[in-house]
């Protein structure tokens, strides 16, 4: 199977690897996983008292896709607000990634990802309400 | 073929003679039968139970083999050597799918309706599973010499075990969403344990190079 070169390079050199306090106020942490490979994806954001997402880090068990998936979203959600980052779609990661149909949960697992960690955050700071 | 499941009538292909849809021969002419679509349970003739006598279905599958092997059918026509091909595929999928147990509740909740393995969209939230299998794939990562890899494996075999019994006690309480839990909680003690295995091969390997 060819795999696009963003992918590879996502794969080969993973941005924003790491952990954040999980216990910090400004962090908010989306831990999901696919049963269908038994990977397990890991996503945190920290975000600043205006409301911006000032870093993100993953920590992905599983396979090319999905840490080429929840590396791409970190770069993307920094900087961004939450409203923004939560509506990062699966579909614009697998098209960014040209992943193959067969990866395409990779992407789900992804967006799940983010949209778990702004939850956790809103729920941290009591604006809780549901990230659909 | 009938389509109307396991002991459902069909006849000989050959001679016309009725035919049990469980048996690969015709009782009346013993020209080879096409396989019919029988779970795999039914087609290694086992009652359909997670809890299955591995040394039972060892003995039928290599007893049906035996009998159905292509080579057997080097002589016949060829009709007969494509029937017995097809029927050599479906026993080594009935066989595979039961002797490992993760595939077996797998396989035995989706003939009870339930999707244990859907690839599509759909993501486990099960939050003290996903922070016990991040924990520990962090310590396998961590985890730098042969000996400490090894205790890590060890203990997620032992889990494996401990999570086998679980499914085969759910399943035997028709409790399938017990079941079907702790599969997906199997699925990932499986996936740990092939890591734990996979990365002490590579560090024995780099260490034996590098001496």
């Amino acid at each position: 199977m060819a795999y696009s070169e963003k992918l590879i390079d996502h794969y080969e050199h993973p941005r924003n690897v790491g952990s954040l306090d999980k216990n910090d106020d400004n962090v908010g942490t989306g831990l999901v996983g696919a049963p269908a490979c038994g990977d397990v994806m890991k996503l945190q954001i920290k975000v600043s008292p205006e409301g911006i997402i000032e870093d993100a880090k993953f920590k992905t068990f599983g396979c090319g896709s999905a840490i080429a998936s929840s590396s791409l979203v970190t770069e993307w959600v920094k900087g961004k607000t939450l409203d923004e980052a939560a509506t990062i779609k699966n579909t614009q990661i697998a098209q960014h990634l040209a992943l193959p149909p067969v990866k395409i949960h990779c992407s789900v697992l992804a967006e799940d990802a983010i949209k778990a960690a702004i939850s956790d955050y809103k729920a941290k700071h009591g604006t809780a309400k549901a990230a659909e | 073929m009938t389509g109307s499941g396991a002991g459902a009538p069909a006849s000989c292909w050959s001679c016309a003679g009725p035919v049990d849809a469980a048996l690969p021969f015709c009782p009346t002419c013993r020209a080879v039968q096409p396989p019919r679509p029988l779970d795999h349970f039914a087609r290694l003739g086992l009652p359909v139970d997670f809890a299955l006598n591995i040394a039972e279905l060892d003995r039928r599958y290599f007893a049906l083999q035996r009998q159905l092997h292509p080579d057997r059918f080097a002589t016949k026509t060829a009709r007969e050597r494509a029937i017995s091909q097809s029927q050599a595929v479906s026993l080594n999928e009935a066989y595979e799918a039961l002797k490992d147990p993760l595939e077996r509740a797998i396989y035995l909740l989706k003939i009870k309706g339930v999707d244990a393995n859907p690839d599509g969209c759909h993501t486990v939230k099960d939050p003290t599973l996903l922070m016990e299998q991040m924990e520990r794939r962090e310590a396998l990562m961590e985890a730098s010499t042969p000996s400490a890899i090894e205790a890590l494996a060890r203990e997620a075999a032992s889990h494996v075990s401990e999570s086998e019994a679980a499914i085969a006690a759910a399943f035997a309480a028709g409790d399938l969403d017990g079941a079907g839990r702790e599969t997906t909680r199997l699925k990932y003690l499986v996936k740990l344990l092939e890591e734990a295995r996979a990365r002490k091969a590579r560090l024995t390997a780099e260490r034996s190079s590098a001496a």
